[in-house]
């Protein structure tokens, strides 16, 4: 099949034609076509009638002489609260309550909260505090109405830190999960033993093996891999590994050659010597496709100052520097150019990232327990 | 319906019914905050509009994962939970974002619940397109529907929100939060395979025919 599209050699997107695109310009037949096939199974544009919108912290489902009943309830409840806080203070067990927390549904064998199976039957409750593990016959998924949703594969052990308002933080200590966030970006957190990952809007799948080594791999929006200092931001359809007592790997786009992606696990995690290290740098910027300007922008922070103008000289050719941003300020690492630079690339925004940085000034993996 | 947003809400929803929005700026963008926060304060105008402007990227979403006769009930079911739930956005400007996310959550839940035994591997759903002997329009749309279904999800969802529900790369973009850069990638390859597939179908449909 013809489309009659260009491309280009730096650009492979630039040989999409404007009609896939936007609709705009010579009109592709093989996309109509597509299109009018295709366009039966469109949405009914119908709009249906929605059920009356309670605000929150209104009560308009109740009858005028009813309005009373919820203060009731709500002043028996705070009274009962009370009570059982104050038992729980004389009681002897210091042992964590579920109170905020995830529900747990079992998907196959017999996962455990601590020492009690989750049983098919019911959904059960991951408070603060408490462990979920699965042996490698069970599956389990996990659920937050305000938050999203975790799918734990087998072998995984997973606790929950905490429940907060405006933060959510769970520590992967081995194991897989596969997680589908909803909440604000920023504000679904998971620590691993060699990093902290943190949501920015996204689907994405995390790996820890047993010697704390973890990968992440995200398939929508964009994750941040975070570990003293050292950050990684990971968009759909890359990776990044990370190890313990280095923190996160340079992230890549999983369809780079196998020369660029050995040549870069070597870079990132293996002590060689400087001719080695020199030889794998040549290597990635030679290998370098223009989404691959992804991992060079990660690497002008990492490399030998001595190196940095390779780098930068590569990188510019994948995506011209943006206005303001000078080669001299890159090679000294000025933070706003290089956040203009990334802003550049097509990715998302770096400025969710740096707000969700200043809240998180020196926070560091919670110890494995 | 509250009181209070009611003329903004008007205007909104008579510049909605004013046509296709191609490329969503920034100002309608804005517009989805005003609306979001209208729909809290009780207003089912302002989540009627929101529902016109993200009904058909919710479908599209449902459609790239579950059997199409099941995709208008669980719009309504992904726009009945965002209404539960609209208290918890906390970045409105993120709506589609988040509505999405609910969808494809939707999606995993759907086939969770009817088990992986309802679920089709792509060989087999390509096999039958490639065994379906009628040539109908319907029977031609089905089995190109059952290719872009069977391609990686992130290529089969951007794909059935371009061509099934005719929405443009930089609305895509706009209505599920993604960058216009995923988007670009996603078309791409997603059409690159998409015309593999269907070569390879119509090949097996005539093993007569020779190949390039």
């Amino acid at each position: 099949m013809s489309t009659g599209n260009r491309r280009t050699e730096n650009d492979p997107l630039a040989g999409d034609s404007s009609y896939l695109w936007n609709g705009s310009g010579e009109p592709d037949p093989e996309i109509q076509q597509l299109e009018a096939l295709l366009g039966r199974f469109q949405h009914d544009p119908r709009t249906p009638v929605f059920p009356e919108i309670v605000p929150q912290g209104r009560w308009k489902f109740f009858p005028a002489r009813m309005r009373l009943l919820p203060i009731v309830v709500a002043t028996a409840a705070g009274v009962a609260a009370i009570v059982f806080a104050t038992l729980l203070l004389f009681h002897s067990s210091p042992a964590p309550v579920a109170v905020a927390g995830w529900n747990v549904s079992r998907v196959s064998g017999t996962p455990r909260i601590g020492p009690n199976v989750v049983s098919g039957k019911e959904t059960s409750r991951l408070g603060v505090g408490q462990v979920l593990e699965t042996d490698h016959q069970s599956r389990a998924s996990l659920r937050a109405e305000d938050v999203g949703q975790i799918d734990v594969e087998a072998s995984t052990r997973l606790r929950l830190l905490t429940m907060e308002t405006g933060l959510k933080r769970v520590a992967l200590d081995r194991g897989t999960i596969h997680t589908y966030i909803w909440a604000a970006p920023g504000q679904f957190v998971v620590d691993t033993p060699s990093a902290m990952t943190v949501d920015l809007g996204c689907a994405y799948t995390l790996h820890v093996d047993d010697s704390g080594a973890g990968l992440v791999r995200t398939s929508l929006g964009w994750v941040g891999f975070k570990l003293n200092g050292r950050e990684s931001f990971i968009p759909a359809g890359a990776a990044c590994a990370t190890r313990p007592k280095v923190g996160p790997g340079t992230p890549y786009f999983e369809d780079v050659s196998s020369k660029f992606r050995a040549a870069l696990e070597r870079f990132d995690f293996e002590e060689s010597g400087q001719q080695k290290r020199a030889e794998d740098l040549a290597m990635i910027l030679g290998e370098s496709r223009k989404r691959d300007a992804l991992t060079l922008w990660h690497l002008l922070a990492r490399v030998e100052p001595s190196q940095r103008a390779l780098v930068y000289d590569r990188l510019s050719e994948l995506v011209p520097a943006p206005a303001g941003v000078t080669k001299e300020g890159i090679l000294r690492l000025d933070r706003p150019m290089l956040d203009r630079w990334w802003n550049e690339l097509g990715f998302d925004n770096i400025s969710v990232w740096r707000h969700w940085e200043r809240s998180w000034e020196g926070s560091t993996p919670v110890p494995e327990r | 319906m509250g009181s209070g947003p009611d003329n903004r809400v008007e205007v909104l929803a008579a510049s909605l019914r004013r046509g296709f929005v191609a490329e969503p700026s920034r100002a309608e963008l804005s517009e989805d905050a005003l609306l979001v926060a209208a729909a809290r304060d009780g207003d089912r105008v302002a989540f009627g509009c929101l529902y016109d402007r993200y009904a058909r990227m919710v479908h599209g979403v449902l459609l790239a994962k579950v059997p199409t006769s099941e995709v208008e009930d669980l719009v309504q079911d992904v726009f009945m939970m965002a209404l539960r739930r609209l208290s918890t956005v906390r970045d409105t400007s993120r709506f589609g974002a988040w509505l999405a996310a609910i969808a494809r959550n939707r999606a995993n839940d759907y086939h969770r619940r009817w088990g992986p035994e309802d679920r089709r591997p792509a060989d087999e759903i390509l096999e039958d397109a490639a065994s379906n002997v009628s040539r109908g329009d319907d029977d031609r749309a089905t089995e190109i529907l059952d290719a872009v279904k069977s391609l990686p999800d992130s290529y089969r969802e951007t794909l059935i929100l371009r061509l099934v529900e005719g929405m443009t790369g930089p609305e895509i973009a706009a209505r599920t939060g993604m960058t216009h850069g995923s988007v670009r990638v996603n078309l791409h390859r997603g059409m690159q395979q998409l015309r593999a597939r269907l070569r390879s179908n119509r090949d097996s449909d005539d093993p007569e025919r020779e190949t390039p």
